[in-house]
């Protein structure tokens, strides 16, 4: 008799736990915790996945961990990555699908000393400049496409150097110009004790080579599944819920990302200035049109990949096959 | 192909492989096709199923891209693993390990000189070789900069303690009667180290020697994740993978570990004529 009590009890306690087990859904980052993803992480510590009965893991990324690699490996649901990387990766075989848009504006730029002797893209001739790989490259090279300049072979226009993800080389004068983010790598040279007036800015948009950044992607096969597509429709618009709520109380956003980065590398002040610098770049915030991706913008990244010159990143337009507004259409219902 | 049908035809593939490897097993070894053809044809079996596997279960290219796709990408980019290769193998591996070894041999030669440094510096040495790859790399690009040099200074860091190690414990084998008799000789002490205790030592030497090679191949290509000019075997690898471009990570991986055999042999060559004196070879011929 106790014995039959005590498995049923456990039964009754297991349906009961699975009745009540939210969806599950893996996010992997692009990058470290930081205010670059001050949205997921609101969310989950505000509480607002679990309101839209969901059971987030939000995986941090890191220098060796390639987002598209972790979506092939069915590592993650859903990764944040950017375009020119994600179509890329579709014409090297892996099916993904832009879901999401949340930043509107490129927020890459090319940060030279003025004392290497460069003060417009034409002086870019004959010197080193660093580029992050990994997935980040490709606007570089882009733009470097359009300007003629051959990046590679034996005798480049430009010296490319794969830079590591820090500000060394502008700091050494190992190279004349290196690749930051203006939330980020920019910030870290200023820390560092250069003034701003020593150094001359190429921000991707005003060089017309911009191409879409942080967005969120999902395996195609995957989206064939009603269900599937209505649980990342709730996850996107609790993202988005907590985008909103980290833009407008930033303070309190800044410390939940600290909360969530273990290392403690980072500080407040930090934290604070580059999510001040995201929020420049979601234009949408606020407005009905937030997370989706605007057509239009990306025909424009697709124009800038392909006119590449002699090495484009993508070879052909991968059409509307790369986006779906399925999963968002589905987050703005009701 | 159908489920039980290509069960059939991998039971009988696995059957002829293990047959054929087992008959060129038995051969002779003192025929050429004794010691080489075994490990040939075992190499091909491998590539023969590694080929079929991956095509019957269609694995996709991104976690195991087939023979196939990796010797067409090997051939398409031959220019650009060639000029990898040179950066590389020639460049950083190469000037690195003589750099490492003679400097390892040379601290060798003067600790053994000198009681005073065998206290003082062995154990400093020591420390400074449990330090981390990972930790040195950053910090010599930091210093040397970008290109082959820092990948270089990486290797040097590495293959120093292994050979400072094996030079002293050489420098000591030499035997007590040998010695008197140098000394009754009336030979001096750079004299002894020459003729004697140099050559006893040689066996130690080439020992560090073939261990480098491998840690100088390893250091070289690691040091390339941490910041270098686009070309080199570790670059290749680390942003094809970013890439996706598994076809072409194979072909560099393939390339490598081709370069660090060749390496290796080498060594093992040039071993066998310089103590050819020592039981171990002389045994083996």
């Amino acid at each position: 008799m106790r014995k039959t009590s005590f498995l049923l009890s456990i039964v009754l306690a297991g349906a009961a736990g699975s009745a009540a087990a939210a969806d599950k859904v893996t996010v992997q980052l692009k990058w470290l915790p930081q205010a670059q993803f001050a949205g997921y992480y609101v969310a989950q510590a505000k509480g607002f996945y679990k309101e839209a009965d969901l059971d987030v893991t939000i995986k941090p990324g890191g220098p060796d961990i390639a987002p598209a690699q972790v979506l092939a490996a069915k590592g993650a649901d859903l990764t944040v990555d950017w375009m020119p990387s994600a179509l890329a990766a579709r014409e090297a075989g892996v099916p993904m699908v832009n879901v999401a848009q949340i930043f509107n504006r490129s927020g890459m730029m090319l940060t030279c000393k003025k004392s290497s002797g460069v003060a417009t893209p034409k002086d870019f001739k004959g010197k080193t400049l660093g580029v992050w790989f990994g997935g980040n490259e490709y606007p570089f090279l882009s733009w470097m496409g359009t300007l003629g300049l051959k990046t590679s072979g034996a005798s480049p226009d430009v010296k490319v150097l794969k830079q590591g993800f820090n500000v060394d080389p502008l700091l050494q004068n190992q190279a004349a110009c290196i690749s930051t983010m203006i939330y980020n790598e920019y910030w870290q040279v200023i820390d560092a004790g250069v003034k701003p007036a020593d150094l001359v800015t190429f921000p991707y948009e005003d060089q017309n080579v911009a191409t879409l950044e942080d967005g969120l992607y999902a395996r195609e096969p995957d989206l064939k599944d009603a269900a599937y597509v209505a649980k990342l429709g709730r996850f996107v618009k609790a993202s988005l819920k907590g985008w909103e709520y980290a833009l407008k109380n930033q303070d309190e956003a800044v410390k939940i990302v600290l909360a969530a980065d273990s290392s403690g590398g980072s500080t407040a002040a930090v934290q604070k200035r580059q999510l001040e610098n995201v929020a420049k770049l979601i234009t949408t915030a606020g407005t009905p049109k937030m997370g989706q991706l605007d057509p239009a913008a990306y025909q424009r990244t697709v124009k800038v990949l392909l006119a590449g010159g002699s090495d484009p990143v993508i070879k052909k337009d991968p059409g509307a096959a790369a986006w779906t507004h399925a999963v968002w259409d589905k987050a703005m219902a009701k | 192909m159908s489920g039980p049908l290509l069960a059939v035809t991998l039971v009988a593939m696995l059957a002829v492989a293990v047959f054929s490897v087992r008959a060129l097993a038995a051969v002779d070894e003192r025929h050429l096709v004794g010691r080489i053809g075994t490990p040939l044809l075992f190499g091909v079996w491998v590539l023969v199923f590694w080929q079929v596997l991956t095509q019957a279960f269609d694995v996709p290219q991104v976690l195991l891209p087939a023979p196939s796709l990796i010797g067409r990408a090997l051939v398409a980019s031959a220019g650009v693993l060639l000029s990898d290769f040179n950066q590389t193998v020639l460049h950083s591996v190469l000037i690195g390990l003589v750099a490492g070894c003679a400097l390892g041999f040379a601290v060798g030669v003067l600790i053994d000189r000198s009681p005073f440094l065998q206290r003082g510096f062995l154990p400093i040495a020591a420390l400074a070789s449990t330090v981390p790859l990972i930790g040195i790399a950053p910090i010599m690009v930091m210093w040397f900069g970008f290109d082959w040099h820092s990948k270089a200074a990486v290797v040097v860091v590495m293959t120093f303690f292994p050979m400072l190690v094996n030079t002293l414990a050489g420098l000591a084998e030499s035997g007590h009667m040998e010695r008197d008799l140098m000394r009754s000789y009336g030979a001096g002490y750079w004299r002894t180290l020459l003729s004697l205790r140099i050559p006893v030592a040689l066996p130690f030497v080439f020992n560090a020697l073939k261990v480098n090679s491998t840690l100088a191949m390893i250091g070289a290509i690691v040091a390339e994740f941490f910041g270098s000019p686009t070309s080199g075997l570790g670059f290749r690898i680390s942003t094809e993978a970013a890439r996706l471009n598994m076809g072409l990570v194979w072909a560099a991986i393939l390339v490598a570990a081709l370069a660090g055999s060749l390496l290796y042999g080498l060594l093992g060559w040039v071993e066998r004529r310089a103590t050819f004196w020592h039981p171990s070879i002389r045994t083996s011929g």
